[in-house]
């Protein structure tokens, strides 16, 4: 009785972890974000960016590692325009999220047909190789699930440890938390809420742009117009889920992963549901848990309001 | 600090004040608002730079420096307001910006053991593993103290620190001053309160429209006299303005009407049964040093906030369940003491800013087209009746001047001849010809048979147009007593500083 | 003198931004020339350009017609995009289920339900706003992707084509089309009652008791209260009002161009009406030209692809350029605008 199921179940699993990879990097760069007090819409602007420079450099290169490094400068770009906005100029931060949404758009779309023209034969870039732990790549269900994944998924466990650090154990996490709480009390205590919040916007880029390198480098081996297709919103909603904390996004993101894979799954088995009622699934219930936490705000009392000293 | 002398804008804050204050000794600072306590001591911690005069600390100079230079050299301050991350722990708030031991990986358990050491030397019982959000008020302002003692400071300056306080609270607060000055600290101590600086100082410098007018140890003191040299007024020098005759109908509907009002806010009790009586052409004033709960009468009676108990009345008819747009169609008008966030939609021409009266009586939701042209008229109206200096009833309200602001908004207010108005701090900040012109449309609207709550600070402006006097204090309102010729200000003076019980109406 | 300091700020602005069109121009190989020829030989060099223009303004126009509605009132309608979808929805339930209708009764009823539809749809986060506190931005967002997956089911089972295998509805009766305007053009009245909407819009927020509510809790919450007006009701009214817009919008484009709902019935008019509202300045006359504008931009790049080669892509490059540039205008030339906007530079 076990043994058809546990295949099965190991399969969906494997493709589950690796479907939640780029809404993981992306949610907990997002998660650092907006601890400091910046809410950043501009999430699919930075995956998009990391997901075009990590295609285009892969291509030319083909060295998978220069790749990776330049997904990470395409979102950091992003985000530290975004930085800039939101803290120097003090605009608003949703605004400035949308607009860079579209300028990215724009950018790589138009940088892809520059390189590549209208071509029917799709340009291909080298994907990241399944790397197998040895020995604990062998344990039954957990083995492959979580020991043969790509270099994203590793990625993103040494990103949720270390970030569990940071956010519980170094002082950094604490000042963090105090600048998107109360800038005015983080200033008067000494804190550079400008730095803090620069810095947290540079992680923001370089996980995100991790994250679009997790879908073309990772997974799709190309890159097409507008590629990651709305996956920057639903990271959005997995920082909510997960209330802002590494695991939480993670599972967060693991939830949505597999929503994802039993979708495919639904339609391999011709069960004639739309595949729009799985899709919805993440956005109706990030509405319902907003509904249900609306006792106690979880949102960092300063996001999306920019600081400025000596203002009431 | 020698001959601190500050101004603003032309306006004196300090005026040569001189203080000295010796480690081991608790200084309080007396004084009702504006008379330059806060200003003193911003000065100090280094918010503002005197004009003139000289600061010396342990033996140096002390020139121009920042608040953080101030901590570094130990001199701290607890302002009003508390700088607290909610979410954190005491004890991550009191470490913030610092850098601990172990950088950048604070030994959070040996953080704790320091600040519990601190905590027990001088009987503050913060325990610092707990939320911010967790703490009550004065645990609050307890944390905020450690903030400066876990920095060092040697002398510590608290602002207003029984402001928020429950009376319980404050006795332990008293408690912890006891242990600061036994542990040789040096505390100044901002405030208006006559008992509790006669239950702590050591020694109490009074403060005066800027200048210090008193310095003196506090077993000399006595309630009677400091409240004189707070108010400083002898029963001679007091101006009344004529305040002409008081159209008296008795038998009349009665005017505003306040019963047994209860009012609780975040757990602290704002207005603890405070009723009141207006009558018709009536001013009451009400005396008081901010935030003893004046503000939240006001609102109260506006409906602004919900009573958790009491009645009010218009004219004999209940209102406490009415919204605010029903009470002003009922007669009310309300002169708020924050014009800019209260009174004026800043971004807002003239004519638009009448209007905001005026649609609440016909009614906002009411379909139909306004008449611009008419509201224009009657700004234009409006600025030649009360001389509001001002390019034209498009100019941005936020251009005028104060005066020019509390003008229109009095206009708009007093528009449709209320027939109860409250009256909040409505001169506060205005030059001497706009506040004559405020308090001669007040009298206007007396004389026209209106009741007027008038709130304020100002004993001045309370004597010049009150029928009446109450005192306000911490929540509870004194027997209004008749403003004729000898009233007895010490009396005043006393109940505002919160001394000879304070027995409600 | 002030003014001219603002006026050059913003034409440096256009500057940078044409001079980044330039440089993407020559960059993909296009004459310059060639390529800024055709962009206005496309948008004005025949009535068919022109007619497009128009055409692609009307929904624009509807949408960020609302999305200001919101904005004056100080919510930040995100959910145009879905609020379209809805209304277009609406709309073709209303052409698919009374067919018998005359046009004259049948697309003002349409309308109607598309209001209604876009005005619930967007009331839902403006209530939990104004009763709960809770930010529309994310609410709204969220909004967005439910409706138009909602369209993307009912295209596909209930509201299906049963003759054609893609996802959409079968096609409308001619009852419900709107009049084109222009013979051999696509300019339908759906561009007149943009029109209309502009001028209602005009005289809800500068005329109306309701309006000028709006605008105060929008400018100063706080001093609504006190004046008493009723902060959770205005904002209601203003979600639900923004949202009527934007239903328009949808239905406009159902009942002028497709003439059935299908997927994609919005390709992003809802985000691009927050900048063409931004633009605007939330002024309706300022939301015509901002429509017009980015409705010109669109019809141009497309005629700079046939033309010269250049993507289209690159009107998205530049929408986005100048909404960051404007958002950071004050600061980057700070140096011209000291003094210019009374307290802060």
């Amino acid at each position: 009785m076990i043994d058809p199921i546990l295949p099965a179940a190991t399969t969906f699993a494997t493709a589950a972890v690796r479907m939640a990879s780029p809404l993981a990097l992306a949610g907990l760069g997002e998660a650092y974000s907006e601890r400091s007090g910046l809410l950043n819409i501009g999430l699919e602007a930075i995956m998009l960016s990391g997901a075009f420079c990590g295609f285009i450099v892969a291509n030319l290169t083909q060295s998978i590692n220069l790749g990776i490094l330049a997904a990470i400068m395409g979102g950091l770009v992003i985000s530290l325009i975004h930085a800039y906005l939101s803290v120097t100029c003090r605009a608003d931060q949703t605004i400035a999220g949308l607009a860079l949404n579209f300028f990215a758009s724009g950018v790589t779309s138009y940088a892809f047909l520059m390189r590549f023209g209208k071509t029917t034969n799709l340009a291909k870039c080298p994907v990241t190789p399944i790397l197998p732990i040895p020995f604990l790549s062998d344990i039954p269900f957990l083995g492959p699930v979580l020991f043969r994944q790509n270099a994203f998924v590793y990625a993103i466990f040494i990103a949720v440890a270390v970030s569990i650090l940071i956010f519980s154990r170094t002082e950094w996490g604490t000042s963090l938390v105090a600048v998107g709480e109360n800038p005015r009390a983080a200033d008067s205590a000494g804190l550079d809420v400008g730095k803090v919040r620069y810095t947290a916007a540079a992680i923001n880029g370089g996980l995100g742009g991790l994250a679009g390198a997790a879908l073309t480098l990772g997974s799709l081996g190309f890159f097409m117009e507008n590629v990651t297709s709305g996956r920057g919103y639903i990271a959005l909603v997995v920082v909510i889920l997960g209330r802002r904390a590494p695991i939480g996004v993670f599972l967060a993101a693991l939830l949505l992963g597999a929503a994802d894979a039993l979708q495919f799954r639904v339609q391999t088995l011709g069960i004639n549901i739309p595949s729009q009622v799985f899709i919805m699934f993440p956005y109706v219930a990030t509405v319902a848990v907003l509904l249900f936490s609306f006792g106690k705000s979880l949102d960092p009392g300063a996001l999306g309001q920019p600081f400025e000293r000596g203002r009431r | 600090m020698r001959h601190i002398r500050k101004s603003f804008a032309g306006v004196v804050a300090n005026d040569d004040v001189s203080l000295d204050v010796h480690a081991g000794e608790i200084h309080a600072l007396l004084g009702e608002n504006g008379a330059g306590k806060t200003t003193l001591m911003n000065i100090l911690y280094g918010i503002y730079s005197a004009d003139s005069g000289s600061i010396r600390w342990k033996g140096e100079d002390l020139g121009a420096h920042s608040p953080r230079e101030a901590i570094q050299r130990g001199i701290g301050m607890v302002h009003q307001h508390f700088m607290m991350v909610p979410t954190l722990t005491a004890s991550e708030n009191i470490t913030l910006g610092l850098k601990s031991d172990g950088h950048p990986f604070p030994n959070r358990a040996r953080l704790d053991r320091s600040i519990r050491e601190i905590s027990r030397t001088y009987g503050l019982d913060v325990e610092p593993t707990a939320p911010v959000s967790t703490l009550s008020v004065g645990e609050q302002q307890r944390v905020e103290i450690m903030k400066l003692l876990y920095r060092k400071a040697e002398i510590l300056v608290l602002d207003e620190p029984t402001a928020v306080l429950t009376p319980a609270e404050a006795d332990r607060f008293f408690a912890v001053l006891g242990r600061l000055r036994k542990e040789g600290h040096a505390v100044i101590l901002i405030t208006h309160r006559i008992p509790e600086v006669l239950q702590v100082a050591d020694r109490i410098a009074v403060l005066r429209d800027g200048a210090k007018v008193a310095d003196l140890e506090a077993r000399d003191a006595v309630p009677a006299e400091l409240s004189r040299l707070m108010i400083g007024r002898e029963l001679k020098e007091v101006a009344r303005s004529p305040r002409g005759t008081a159209p008296s109908r008795p038998g009349e509907a009665p005017g505003l009407e306040l019963e047994s009002l209860v009012l609780a806010d975040r757990g602290l009790e704002k207005l603890k049964g405070v009723s009141l009586r207006v009558g018709r052409g009536e001013i009451l004033g009400i005396a008081g040093v901010d935030g003893n709960g004046q503000k939240e009468l006001a609102e109260c009676v506006l409906g602004l906030r919900r009573l958790a108990s009491g009645s009010i009345s218009f004219g004999g008819r209940r209102v406490e369940r009415l919204s605010v747009a029903q009470r002003k169609r009922r007669g009310l008008a309300y002169v708020s003491d924050d014009r800019h966030r209260d009174g004026l939609v800043l971004e807002m021409d003239l004519a638009e800013n009448l209007l905001l009266k005026d649609l609440a009586i016909r009614g906002f939701a009411k379909p139909g087209i306004i008449d611009m042209k008419r509201c224009r008229q009657a700004a234009e109206t409006a600025i030649a009746d009360y001389g509001i200096k001002t390019t034209g009833t498009s100019e941005p309200s936020r251009l005028l001047s104060g005066g020019n602001q509390q003008k229109l908004i009095l206009a708009r207010e007093l528009a449709s001849a209320p027939s109860f108005i409250v009256a909040s701090q409505p001169t506060r900040g205005l030059d001497v010809g706009a506040t004559q012109f405020v308090r001669e449309r007040l009298l206007e609207r007396r004389a026209a048979g209106a009741a007027v709550l008038l709130l304020s600070a100002d004993l001045d402006e309370i004597l010049a147009l009150s029928d009446r006097i109450a005192v306000m204090h911490r929540g509870s309102l004194s027997k209004p007593i008749e403003n004729a010729p000898g009233v007895d200000l010490t009396r005043i003076g006393l109940l505002m500083a919160g001394h000879a019980g304070v027995e409600s109406a | 003198m002030k003014t001219l300091r603002v006026l050059v700020s913003y034409l440096l602005v256009a500057a940078i931004v044409i001079l980044a069109a330039v440089l993407s121009i020559t960059a993909v190989g296009s004459d310059v020339t060639k390529a800024f020829g055709g962009f206005l030989r496309g948008a004005f060099g025949s009535v068919y350009g022109m007619s497009e223009v128009l055409v692609r303004a009307t929904p624009l126009l509807l949408a960020g017609l609302g999305v200001s509605i919101g904005f004056s009132s100080g919510f930040f309608n995100i959910g145009a995009e879905g609020q379209i979808y809805m209304g277009a929805t609406a709309a073709a339930v209303v052409g698919l289920f009374l067919p018998g209708l005359p046009g004259p009764i049948l697309l003002p009823l349409a309308i109607l339900a598309s209001l209604a539809a876009g005005g619930l749809w967007s009331a839902i986060p403006g209530f939990l706003k104004a009763r709960l506190g809770l930010s529309e931005v994310i609410n709204t967002i969220m909004f967005n992707y439910i409706a138009i997956n909602i369209v993307g089911i009912l295209v596909r089972t209930v509201l299906k084509d049963p003759n054609y295998p893609l996802p959409m509805s079968p096609e409308l009766k001619d009852a419900m089309a709107l009049p084109v305007l222009l013979e051999g053009t696509r300019l339908h009245a759906g561009f007149i009652v943009a029109l209309a909407a502009a001028v209602l819009v005009l005289a809800l927020m500068r005329k109306t008791p309701i309006g000028f509510a709006m605008r105060v809790v929008g400018l100063n919450p706080r001093a609504a209260s006190v004046a008493g007006i009723s902060v959770p009701a205005s904002i209601i009214a203003a979600s639900t009002l923004s949202g009527a817009f934007a239903g328009a919008a949808g239905a406009v484009e159902v009942a002028g161009i497709h003439h059935r709902l299908l997927e994609g019935i919005s390709p992003g008019f809802g985000y691009l009406a927050i900048i063409v509202s931004l633009l605007g300045k939330n002024n309706p006359m300022g939301i015509i030209a901002a429509s017009l504008g980015i409705a010109l931009l669109q019809v141009g790049s497309m005629s700079m692809q046939r033309q010269a080669g250049v993507p289209t892509s690159i009107s998205w490059i530049i929408m986005g350029m100048v909404v960051l540039f404007i958002l950071a205008r004050t600061t980057i030339f700070g140096f011209l605008l000291r003094g210019t906007t009374g307290s802060r530079a």
